[in-house]
């Protein structure tokens, strides 16, 4: 397109439209999302004098307690309620605490005594602990609890007991996408062969097949999983009738369903890559080498073999990326140990109204997306000139 | 290496090859023998007021999305190619990236902003969010078939004294054409099929077939779940047959084929 004088000007009018959707319902939404991670919302702002006893490292006296009741006594029931619901997220019980407290802040005398006879569990250190934690307007709490971290009573950062449950699901699903991945190169890596190397009918069978995977809907091809994988379904049903099996096989609601199915999925995707990359190879190479003494296999493994590798990781690496944030193949067909880092990003979101846990546990599979993508891209910036793409 | 690739053929086809006939099973379960051949749950699907309403309404979305995607990736290529090297670098990793984020982190990021807007479960939420996840796919194809052609034909359009208007209207548009329907086709299908960011922006009024069929498919299995796929991936043949057909058409003006 011609550059001209007055271009710059109608090239910012033409991106302006784009760059406004964009700006609008992808960039602000992103950070907004990875902002709630560590926005402490009501609680970084509506407990001044609260927070002002926290701050000054003063113990837990007359005076905190007096904050404590002015800050609930001045909050409108909603605000309260949402006080309560993340105070709660970091200690168990601290919801009916918050909320009976709040509701009868203005009938409680001033002082500790009169706040703990009027509930014992303001005798406990812990909900003093939290208090002073978590009134700052941002908070890293939600990241601590995804990385299984807690804060000990002198403020360091300790490991909690049992806590790892979000680092285990974080380890399952990069493990899923990794069987995943492995197993989209291994199935498909002779099909890529076939559609650049084999006679034009299996040929064209072989690239119908991959494209119309490609383009069939995810959830259709997770349906037809369903119903091959059942207790009652196809697999099974032939596998009796063989008589190969005396009971149905659990095939469905487990990891093996969970990983066939995704790697159903994605093969297409494990696909194409290695196929434009094999289509680059000129035939004339193998005619050379086997001209010059080297075996069929030694031709593959020494000449073709590593000029593919390019593909095999370009394919392996979209798969990869693709399975990470997979979360309708699993609902569908995984048991409850297979479900992935989406699904419980998707839980906290719908279910536990969890907003802050849902963002650390996107920004956490996000890292590791973004961790693949430098995988490929650092080395090619660092690359020598001549091997930069033009 | 024959056996690999017979292996992975059937592990491609098989599946949809076995499941799919028994959309046109006369008894009420996905099993085999079929109990005689039968259209039943096609009428089932056809007389069934929320499967009918779903189908409406993903049409309605994807044609809403696939023209929302035209303007803004088509836009997004021209103003791209226009622009210098390092900017152009810069706007090409921004216009494409929606496609390397999870589409739950999408959504729940999605699912926020339309919250403040009083967004949420409207078409308009939808046919907005798809478009961000179509624009991309406009913008790689129409990118492409900038790139594709001859820089002299403009610069002929420009000496003959046509305005930038002109000859975008009579030389560049109708040269890139292909690449503006491949990337209609691909938003379309996007659309389409797209279950994760659906799922969080639907109201009941709203819901789409994908999330029609999930919810379905949580519920009960029913042969009318195999209609409803049968005829999506019917859709999807269509539409690769008619993506073929358009790459043949702009075969002669692409330098590469």
């Amino acid at each position: 397109m011609i550059r001209s004088k007055g271009g710059a000007l109608a090239t910012l009018l033409l991106l302006l439209p784009p760059l406004a959707l964009y700006v609008g319902v992808y960039l602000l939404p992103m950070l907004a999302f990875g902002g709630a991670s560590v926005d402490n919302g009501v609680l970084g702002q509506r407990f001044p004098r609260l927070a002002a006893w926290a701050a000054s490292a003063a113990p837990v006296d007359d005076a905190a307690a007096v904050a404590l009741l002015a800050d609930l006594g001045v909050l409108r029931p909603e605000e309260r309620a949402e006080a309560a619901r993340m105070l709660n997220q970091d200690q168990p019980g601290f919801r009916s605490l918050i909320m009976t407290t709040g509701n009868a802040a203005g009938t409680i005398g001033p002082g500790l005594a009169a706040l703990r006879s009027f509930d014992a569990r303001w005798a406990e250190d812990r909900f003093w602990f939290s208090l002073r934690q978590n009134l700052e307007p941002v908070t890293w709490r939600h990241f601590r609890k995804a990385l299984g971290l807690g804060l000990s009573p002198d403020g360091g950062i300790t490991r909690v007991e049992g806590g790892d449950i979000y680092l285990r699901i974080m380890l399952r699903t990069l493990v899923i996408g990794f069987e995943v991945a492995a197993l989209t190169v291994l199935i498909g890596y002779p099909l890529a062969y076939a559609v650049v190397n084999a006679g034009p009918r299996l040929r064209g069978l072989v690239l119908g097949a991959v494209l119309l995977g490609f383009w069939t809907s995810i959830l259709v091809r997770t349906t037809a999983w369903v119903v091959l994988l059942q207790t009652n379904g196809l697999i099974n049903g032939l596998l009796l009738r063989l008589g190969l099996v005396d009971a149905p096989l659990p095939l469905i609601f487990n990891r093996f369903g969970t990983v066939v199915a995704i790697t159903h999925v994605l093969l297409p995707f494990a696909i194409l890559p290695i196929v434009n990359v094999m289509r680059q190879i000129p035939a004339a190479q193998r005619d050379a080498s086997r001209s010059l003494g080297a075996g069929p296999i030694e031709t593959f493994l020494r000449v073709y073999l590593p000029q593919t590798l390019r593909g095999v990781a370009v394919g392996g690496g979209t798969v990869f990326i693709l399975a990470l944030g997979f979360y309708v193949t699993p609902a569908l067909v995984g048991g409850p140990g297979d479900q992935m880092l989406a699904y419980y990003i998707a839980d906290f979101m719908q279910k536990q109204l969890n907003w802050g846990m849902a963002s650390a546990l996107g920004i956490m599979l996000l890292a590791a997306v973004a961790a693949v993508l430098a995988l490929w891209f650092v080395p090619r910036l660092f690359a020598a000139p001549s091997a930069r793409r033009p | 290496m024959a056996l690999s690739v017979g292996f992975g053929l059937a592990f491609l086809i098989v599946p949809l090859a076995i499941v799919m006939p028994l959309a046109f099973n006369g008894g009420s379960y996905l099993s085999y023998p079929l109990e005689g051949l039968s259209l039943r749950w096609f009428g089932a699907v056809l007389h069934n007021p929320p499967w009918l309403a779903a189908i409406a309404n993903s049409f309605r979305v994807a044609l809403g999305a696939t023209a929302l995607a035209l303007v803004v990736g088509g836009l997004a290529a021209i103003g791209t190619m226009a622009s210098r090297r390092l900017t152009a670098i810069v706007l090409w990793a921004l216009f494409v990236s929606p496609l390397a984020v999870p589409s739950i982190v999408m959504a729940v990021a999605l699912y926020f902003a339309f919250a403040r807007l009083g967004l949420n479960g409207t078409y308009l939420s939808l046919v907005i969010a798809h478009a961000l996840l179509g624009a991309p796919l406009v913008f790689v194809s129409v990118l492409n078939s900038l790139r594709g052609l001859p820089p002299e034909l403009e610069q002929a359009a420009a000496s003959l004294g046509a305005s930038r208007w002109m000859r975008f209207r009579t030389v560049i548009l109708p040269l890139t054409l292909p690449g503006f329907l491949t990337g209609a086709i691909f938003a379309f299908v996007m659309s389409f099929d797209e279950v994760v960011i659906a799922l969080f922006l639907v109201s009941p009024e709203t819901q789409t077939l994908p999330i029609a069929l999930f919810a379905a498919l949580r519920d009960r299995l029913e042969p009318t779940l195999v209609v409803v796929a049968l005829s999506l991936t019917l859709l999807s043949g269509l539409l690769i047959f008619a993506l073929a057909r358009l790459r043949r058409s702009a075969a002669p003006l692409g330098k590469d084929q």
